[in-house]
């Protein structure tokens, strides 16, 4: 689904580069959990694969036909926009032409938050943001869907909730998924395979491998 | 007062403004880009001297100049990412310096003084037939691309992503805000210009709504103002821009204290 072959990045063209020769191979309908320290480059992957970004050097391609993509709640800090959930989410599908009005709820409803459709983004706790986000995420059907730490700013019970939803996408809808996180212990538990960053170079492992060099390190 | 023909012109147009200014308003305050409306109403006198040296329409001239003035923004952005004021201090500059270079010349063909404060007299017959035009277009220009624009104001990663193209969309937005000006500073005038673009919308926002609510809010409230502003302005005999300005400041004000008044009595209720 996702593939980085040799890729150098540098926001300047030039060395230091953010990211150092770094390869990655992502399966279709692999759950693959992309972590490390700040300043690993683990944003600037994922802004890479969204092609937010080009590489210095070397080449990232997606087959993925659509790209759902969840920003972090952190980062996405508009929250005095006026705007209700449905608005958020109905003007979204009109982006996407997809003419099916009724997706709306339906999405609503497959994340629990249809009775919230009338409230103010701005007036959401910031599970109920990230779940508003993800259905918004979901709303073009995505074979590939893109999280920036979903459990930032997120309380436990919601935490459990978030994650509990993207395993189910995984295992029964089959959509790849490629998370950065911080939560360590989510990624470990869910993910299918672990990118390990570090300072700009990685390596795939596996989350077994991940959690013993991880404790071993501890 | 409407059995003047100038009354009827300055109401007709009037009106327009009160639609459209608000309708840009409202992106340009939710982008955090309120005073690119004071940058580019000084554009745009430096668009009517143009125009009048060159004996054309003084509001087609503020609205060549002034959408070049917004393309030259968008362009800028590019330049000076980290340090975006800055580009409206640039723009600034080479719009008061155009302006006061060729109104101290005295090459004009007209007096632009007119077009600093706002006046309902000098509105002649093709200024009317511009500002209809470009208003016609703008609103449906906007009614086009209200969804890719929402979107690029809420969330412009979200808004890539779905396939919107952000920089177009931006390079006609900021011919929508040159056209909304330029129709705009003919009544309203170049000082008070961005007064109308964001008051409306600052008061509106005070109500905590949805966008499309918002949106209507924003357009009523406009019309509020710029109505009492025309009608008191005339029977008081001071410019209706800068009346206008006043009264968009007291509608805010009072939106205000009616907003507070309706907390404390809701907390009292409480109790």
């Amino acid at each position: 689904m996702i593939q980085a072959e040799n890729v150098y990045f540098s926001y300047t063209g030039s060395p230091p580069y953010v990211l150092h020769d770094l390869n990655l191979d992502v399966r279709d309908g692999a759950y693959v959990s992309v972590v490390g320290e700040n300043g690993s480059g683990k944003s600037t992957l994922m802004r890479l694969i969204l092609r937010f970004l080009t590489p210095t050097s070397g080449a990232v391609r997606t087959r993925a036909k659509r790209i759902g993509y969840v920003p972090q709640k952190n980062d996405f800090s508009n929250s005095g926009f006026p705007i209700t959930v449905y608005e958020a989410l109905d003007s979204y599908r009109k982006l996407l032409k997809i003419k099916d009005r009724s997706v709306v709820t339906e999405r609503l409803r497959q994340v629990g938050m249809a009775d919230f459709s009338g409230a103010l983004m701005g007036n959401l706790s910031g599970g109920q943001s990230q779940k508003i986000l993800i259905a918004r995420a979901l709303m073009g059907e995505p074979d590939l869907l893109i999280l920036d730490e979903p459990s930032a700013g997120v309380d436990v019970a919601s935490q459990k909730e978030i994650y509990g939803f993207l395993k189910a996408l995984n295992r029964e809808k089959q959509i790849t998924i490629l998370s950065v996180e911080h939560n360590l212990d989510a990624a470990i538990a869910n993910s299918t395979s672990i990118y390990h960053l570090v300072g700009g170079r990685g390596h795939l492992c596996s989350p077994r491998q991940y959690a013993d060099e991880y404790l071993k390190a501890k | 007062m409407f059995q003047y023909s100038f009354m009827q012109n300055a109401f007709l147009i009037s009106i327009f403004i009160s639609i459209l200014c608000p309708c840009i308003g409202i992106f340009l305050v939710l982008r955090r880009y309120s005073m690119i409306g004071d940058t580019l109403s000084h554009a745009s006198l430096a668009g009517v001297t143009l125009g009048l040296l060159f004996g054309q329409s003084p509001v087609l001239g503020a609205f060549v100049f002034t959408s070049l003035c917004g393309a030259l923004i968008e362009f800028l952005r590019g330049y000076f990412k980290k340090y975006t004021d800055l580009i409206l201090a640039i723009v600034l500059s080479l719009s008061v310096g155009t302006a006061i270079t060729l109104i101290s010349s005295g090459r004009l063909h007209a007096n632009a003084d007119s077009f600093l404060f706002g006046s309902i007299l000098t509105v002649t017959r093709l200024d009317m037939l511009m500002v209809l035009l470009l208003s016609a277009v703008s609103i449906l220009l906007l009614v086009f691309l209200y969804h890719p624009m929402l979107y690029i104001a809420y969330d412009e990663e979200a808004a890539r992503i779905a396939g919107v193209k952000v920089k177009l969309i931006n390079y006609l937005f900021s011919i929508l805000v040159a056209s909304a000006i330029s129709v705009s500073v003919r009544i309203v005038g170049v000082l008070v210009l961005s007064s109308m673009i964001a008051l409306p919308v600052a008061t509106a926002l005070q109500l905590e709504k949805g966008f499309r609510l918002t949106l209507i809010f924003s357009i009523a409230f406009s019309i509020v103002d710029i109505m009492l502003g025309l009608f008191l302005s005339y029977y008081l005999n001071v410019a209706p821009g800068g009346f206008t300005a006043l009264v968009s400041v007291a509608v805010l004000v009072l939106v205000l204290l009616g907003k507070k008044a309706r907390a404390g009595l809701a907390a009292r209720r409480v109790e």
